[in-house]
């Protein structure tokens, strides 16, 4: 154990946890941030949904039946937009033979053989029998506003129960993932889910580095600008503890803000799983689209390691102000790293991107976490051991900077003027 | 002879700034030694460079014949620096600061701690957190928590500056008493020529980085036939 770390971590921790500016910033507001959050994204993804069903599209119907009633429903979906017919087509081969790719399409109608009897059956027979088509959709990962064309075909479906018979006629959601038929799988319900997911882990990395720099650099800061620091490297204790006594403090405080994240999260989450309806609940899992517990594992270690080199990185900069201002300043140049990957990331797949833009991101530390967090859904966990390699050999790097900073009187005499022509370190007098 | 403090040709640059030049100066075992001067002429740094803070470009110092360059944690068991402004940790409170610092230098935590609230003075009020300190009680406790360890050598930067009358009074009392008491070195530095009169042993006057004077208050007063240190150092320095 290092000399003084546990007496410099305790009085660390008190003073975090005294601070009503730091309680607010990492615990109050990731509680409230998240249903704001949801709040928000689900009204967008409403008014979406809205706005796509207003608009004309074609689809894609293929008629297995052939009879009477299946002709006066695509006469009733062509009243209501543009549609293309293909006849006695199974869904599968509709796959195979790259159909959809053809008409640009990410979903179809199928017609199943039959209708017509069955809805013949509903009228001559027994009228508690209902006739269903049946809605194949392919889910599009990473994109937070996809799969909303099954809302068309549904809103269509329902015109003609007003048309025929109230509740005559039924849709069975099925989704394609991966080039796979999933039998009743609501792609909607299914991307209301992922969606949340997909935005979580960019935030809680935003927030949590963000924030935790930010404590970081303040906590050194400060004792410099309180002139603390001068105090306390006089006294017979390791200076390394000092430097470790602090991140590990901010690092327990990050956690805290992180468990605060997650309970928020849950919440959001909680409130879409509630809006599913019984029988139909989306088991990610089971559809393959969650990571498992080596991958969870993993991802846990990739943001461990990010936000320890975030936070030294942290330290090294604020040896370099004077003041906690100036600290919060110098941090605040590192922010566009931590949101240009997060939120960028959200959006566009990493493999698709110009070899010289992917370079850059991966040797951003920042970018791992979410760069790890698409690679555990797809099973590759070779990139983020890669991932967590290149984290942890930055950090070690940084670490080793910072403990000489803190070994030497560069932690009291260095300082960086952005403002000022030369940008090198300068050192200060008496 | 064996002294607490050697200072040897000290020297110290910063980038093209000269702030020491060929320091050389000795501290008997329990004297009170002042380095007196304008702002600026490397009174602070000096200190610094004793109590292991920043390191020479030249020289050498020793404190009880232990290098500060090369075994600055040996020295650092024996000091105890109370640098000029320093601050207490804002959330916490007074008594809790004073443990805090206590663990590190206190053989004995608790006889550390019932000494330095006497130094301090401070009552009740070393439960309240720092942050609500006036200037002269956080003095109060800084200087109760560089001497509740009875270090062999106390290092004070400006111990009194900036107080008013009555703590100022209460600092200076507590030091005369308490290093007479138990025989702590103390080297301190001031631009308070009267302060200095009334707590040092032996002077030196600072001036743009040097040493241009040394020895007991009287004896430089009468040497430069002065009524006070003060008009010692215009005159040393050619100002009067």
């Amino acid at each position: 154990m290092l000399r003084g770390f546990t007496t410099i971590l305790i009085k660390e921790l008190k003073e975090l946890i005294r601070d009503p500016k730091i309680l607010i910033a990492m615990i109050v507001l990731p509680l409230v941030i998240f249903p704001v959050m949801g709040l928000v994204m689900s009204y967008a993804q409403q008014t979406a949904t809205q706005q796509a069903q207003n608009s004309a599209q074609l689809i894609l119907i293929v008629d297995n039946d052939g009879g009477y009633w299946s002709q006066q429903l695509i006469g009733n979906f062509s009243k209501a937009t543009n549609i293309a017919v293909i006849n006695n087509t199974t869904p599968q081969q509709i796959l195979d033979q790259g159909i959809l790719t053809q008409y640009n399409r990410t979903e179809f109608i199928e017609i199943p053989q039959n209708f017509t009897n069955t809805i013949n059956a509903h009228f001559n027979q027994n009228p508690n029998i209902t006739a269903t088509v049946n809605i194949y959709s392919i889910f599009q990962e990473g994109g937070i506003f996809s799969n909303l064309g099954s809302s068309i075909s549904t809103t269509a479906v329902s015109s003609f129960n007003r048309v025929v018979a109230p509740n005559i006629l039924h849709t069975t959601p099925s989704t394609i993932i991966r080039g796979e038929i999933q039998q009743g799988v609501d792609p909607t319900q299914l991307s209301s889910v992922l969606y949340l997911q997909s935005i979580a882990l960019p935030i809680t990395i935003i927030i949590l580095l963000t924030y935790s720099m930010q404590i970081a650099a303040t906590s050194v800061a400060m004792e410099k600008e309180e002139k603390t620091l001068e105090t306390l490297l006089t006294v017979p204790v390791d200076r390394f503890a000092i430097l470790m006594g602090k991140l590990s403090s901010t690092i327990i405080v990050a956690g805290a803000a992180a468990i605060a994240s997650m309970i928020g999260y849950t919440f959001v989450i909680g409130n879409s799983l509630a809006t599913i309806q019984t029988g139909t609940a989306v088991d990610l899992a089971q559809l393959g689209l969650t990571p498992t517990p080596l991958g969870y594992g993993l991802l846990g270690i990739s943001l461990f390691v990010t936000l320890l080199s975030g936070l030294a990185l942290a330290v090294i900069m604020s040896a370099f102000s004077e003041d906690v201002r100036g600290a919060q300043a110098l941090v605040g140049y590192l922010a566009p790293l931590i949101y240009i990957p997060a939120l960028a990331l959200m959006y566009l797949d990493l493999n698709s991107l110009p070899t010289a833009i992917q370079a850059v991101f991966y040797a951003i530390p920042f970018s791992h976490p979410m760069i790890a967090s698409n690679a555990i859904t797809r099973g590759d966990y070779t990139t983020v051991i890669l991932g967590i390699i290149y984290v942890t050999a930055f950090t070690l790097i940084i670490m080793y900077i910072a403990s000489r900073l803190f070994a030497t009187e560069k932690i009291l005499t260095a300082k960086l003027k952005l403002t000022q022509k030369k940008k090198k370190p300068t050192e200060q007098t008496e | 002879m064996s002294y607490a403090v050697e200072a040897k040709n000290l020297g110290k640059k910063f980038g093209n700034i000269q702030a020491l030049d060929n320091v050389t100066f000795n501290i008997k075992q329990g004297e009170v030694y002042g380095l007196i001067g304008p702002n600026g002429a490397g009174k602070t740094t000096t200190l610094r460079i004793i109590s292991t803070l920043i390191a020479p470009t030249s020289g050498t110092a020793t404190v009880f014949g232990v290098d500060v360059v090369k075994q600055p944690d040996a020295v650092r068991k024996i000091l105890s620096y109370l640098p000029e402004e320093a601050g207490a940790y804002r959330n916490l409170s007074g008594m809790e600061y004073l443990q805090f610092m206590a663990k590190f230098s206190a053989v004995d935590t608790t006889a550390a701690i019932k000494e330095a609230v006497e130094i301090s003075g401070l009552g009740d009020r070393l439960k309240d957190r720092a942050k609500t300190y006036s200037k002269g009680m956080k003095r109060r406790l800084l200087l109760a928590r560089a001497l509740m360890t009875k270090p062999k050598l106390a290092i004070l930067d400006e111990p009194a500056s900036g107080l008013d009358v009555l703590h100022a009074y209460h600092v200076r009392q507590i030091i005369k008493s308490y290093v007479k008491q138990n025989g702590v070195t103390v080297l301190l530095s001031s631009h308070n020529m009267l302060e200095v009169e009334f707590l040092c042993d032996r002077v030196a006057l600072v001036n743009k980085g040097k040493i241009v004077l040394e020895g007991k208050p009287d004896d430089l007063k009468t040497q430069y036939s002065s009524q006070n240190l003060e008009e010692v150092f215009a005159k040393v320095i050619g100002y009067a």
